[in-house]
């Protein structure tokens, strides 16, 4: 069976980059001027750091971690808050607000070293419900839950000679999938060094691997603080994409959401939340007519794939290609 | 006597009245813990779920509210079974930790969204006949608050006692002290582990008819109780009843005074705080189960 997926395993990575460039840069111009599928683009690519990100905590260290939508929040109301209130330039305030992301995922990092399992999903829902929280109480700060209004658009760039402007959805989704593309090399990279390995043997046997003088805390907290920054840097991006900034786009309730699309794609693989947080992206737009099902798409699909399907689509995919090679 | 001893007293039979409703549902939760290690996030919208059932109840078949309360409880028996059925005893087979919780977290998410489907966001006044106001002096309470009073600290010391009198709930805390030791002096787990989620979420139902005429009663009313519920079961030990009952109670305080003296809105920053001070400081709760490897 193994000669076709051979074929595909020599494939150099470079190829598959170029093909991922390609379909960026030909989606916008396939799905036509449609401004709404073109925000549905953009919410892709946000979802899809999103699910990587909690992936790296969850799939591969695995740590059961329900607080991701905090993070998210952070980087989306440090971003905008620095540009407003503190005169921030955008690139540095999306800088400064995924690194402040990072930092508050150290600090969640310290309850799962010293927590596992149920009380660590417990205590990263309180820690998401906090911040949601602060949202809605800091007024002075936060406007509240009446939120901010009128996002400015990220400044325009200079490459090549050319202004490239932001106002323009299609440029907006080619500079959000850059990041999210930037992000999975990234998190592959770690994923494929020795670093990676120190991760899944911790999520395998906590006690075997600190029996290997693996220090499981510090790659505890390495992990929640990576995974924390890249959800941050999604952050920083959405207030200049939907232009409105409101605290319930962070409620815990949307952590699950992130939750289902790494399960449903399938948990601890590279691919696998890129393809949960596509699939679960488009299906409630797809079942639109029928009424905003959105988180009951989430719902029923996660349970369904716990149940019936551990490995998620991912696995599915793999039952169908062994089946047919067969 | 001065309006400041009264104000005492007033928000503490409040912060009482909420205890009751808390430590129903978190004992629930902590008695699905204690049998088989784990989470039924669900639990929060069987408290939704039994609250409409009662409504519906009253509302369409002109029932009593009394009555209503039984249907929730039976209601939420019948929920927890279901979930039993369809989520923990099958996956109970394949020996994993943290699948039947994320599976349970899909299901809530699923409950929550269907309820929001067919009953809409807007809430529903349910009212309950017990809406007299007994006046004791400056402190006043509606007889619904006494009604609730007593309904849930009968229902726990029913259980309470069932729990440590009765041959089956010595079995339950033989599960809940070594499982398979258990299994091998012929106490059937299957069976008991079914049980002690029908009768948690049942008292998460009737929680939720109680609750009804006290909050407002949306597809989100069991959500908010439960985030309450999860940190009381840290808070109070994971798995120990009396430490639950303490800890409910402490939180519906909490509650009361936070809305007195500083703002209803930060009532649960001030709950989860202490929740994530707890974990950091004692992660085995007020009162310590003999279990460690889970912190």
């Amino acid at each position: 069976m193994s000669e076709q997926l051979s074929i595909l395993k020599k494939i150099p990575n470079w190829v598959y980059y170029l093909v991922t460039i390609g379909l960026i840069i030909a989606l916008p111009i396939l799905l036509g001027g449609s401004a709404y599928w073109r925000s549905i683009l953009i919410t892709i690519s946000l979802n899809i750091m999103l699910a990587m990100s909690l992936n790296l905590i969850l799939g591969y260290t695995g740590q059961l971690h329900l607080g991701h939508s905090a993070f998210y929040g952070v980087g989306a109301y440090a971003t905008t808050l620095l540009i407003k209130k503190a005169g921030f330039s955008f690139w540095l305030a999306v800088a400064t607000s995924s690194l402040l992301a990072g930092i508050i995922g150290v600090l969640l990092a310290f309850f799962a070293t010293r927590l596992k399992g149920h009380y660590l999903a417990i205590a990263s829902m309180a820690f998401a419900i906090i911040l949601h929280q602060i949202l809605l109480n800091w007024g002075s700060m936060t406007s509240g839950p009446l939120g901010i209004y009128g996002i400015a658009p990220p400044p325009p760039i200079a490459l090549f000679g050319l202004e490239i402007k932001f106002n323009n959805q299609v440029n907006l989704f080619y500079l959000i999938s850059f990041v999210a593309l930037i992000s999975y090399i990234v998190l592959n990279n770690i994923l494929k060094s020795p670093i990676g390995d120190t991760l899944r043997a911790i999520r395998e046997d906590e006690v075997s691997a600190a029996s290997l003088g693996i220090n499981a805390k510090l790659w505890k907290v390495f992990s929640f603080g990576v995974g924390a920054m890249i959800a941050g840097l999604a952050g920083s991006f959405y207030p200049s994409f939907v232009g409105t900034l409101v605290p319930d786009a962070f409620a815990v309730i949307e952590s699950f959401s992130y939750l289902a699309m790494v399960v449903v794609g399938g948990m601890g693989t590279m691919i696998g939340p890129i393809i949960g947080a596509v699939v679960l992206t488009l299906l409630p737009e797809l079942l639109r007519s029928i009424g905003d099902a959105r988180l009951l798409v989430y719902g029923l699909s996660l349970t369904l794939v716990v149940l019936f399907m551990p490995g998620g689509i991912l696995q599915a995919i793999q039952l169908i290609k062994t089946k047919l090679i067969k | 006597m001065s309006d400041f001893f009264y104000l005492i007293a007033q928000q503490t039979i409040n912060g009482v009245v909420m205890g009751c409703l808390y430590v129903m549902v978190a004992l629930g939760l902590t008695l699905i813990y204690g049998v088989m290690n784990q989470i039924n996030f669900a639990h929060a919208d069987f408290v939704t779920l039994g609250g409409f059932a009662a409504y519906f109840f009253v509302k369409w078949m002109g029932g009593g509210y009394l009555l209503s309360i039984l249907v929730a409880f039976l209601v939420g028996g019948c929920l927890g079974y279901l979930v039993n059925l369809m989520i923990f005893a099958p996956l109970r087979e394949r020996g994993d930790e943290l699948r039947p919780l994320i599976a349970t977290i899909g299901v809530s998410v699923l409950l929550e969204n269907g309820a929001l489907i067919a009953f809409g966001p807007v809430p529903y006044q349910f009212d309950s006949p017990y809406d007299e106001t007994i006046r004791l002096g400056k402190i006043f309470f509606t007889t619904q608050s006494l009604l609730v009073v007593i309904v849930a600290s009968s229902s726990i010391a029913a259980l309470y006692a069932f729990m440590k009198y009765t041959f089956i709930g010595k079995a339950l805390r033989a599960i809940a002290q070594d499982r398979e030791t258990a299994g091998l002096m012929g106490i059937n787990q299957a069976f008991l582990i079914m049980l002690t989620i029908v009768i948690a979420s049942a008292m998460a139902g009737m929680a939720g008819a109680m609750l009804g005429p006290i909050l407002v009663l949306t597809p989100f009313a069991g959500a908010s109780v439960i985030v309450k519920a999860f940190a009381i079961v840290i808070i109070g030990g994971f798995g120990n009843m009396a430490g639950t009952i303490i800890a409910g109670l402490l939180v519906g305080l909490i509650e009361a005074f936070t809305t007195q003296y500083l703002d209803s809105g930060v009532t649960d920053l001030v709950v989860f705080a202490l929740l994530l001070i707890m974990l950091l400081v004692k992660p085995t709760g007020l009162i310590a189960e003999k279990k460690e490897e889970n912190v």
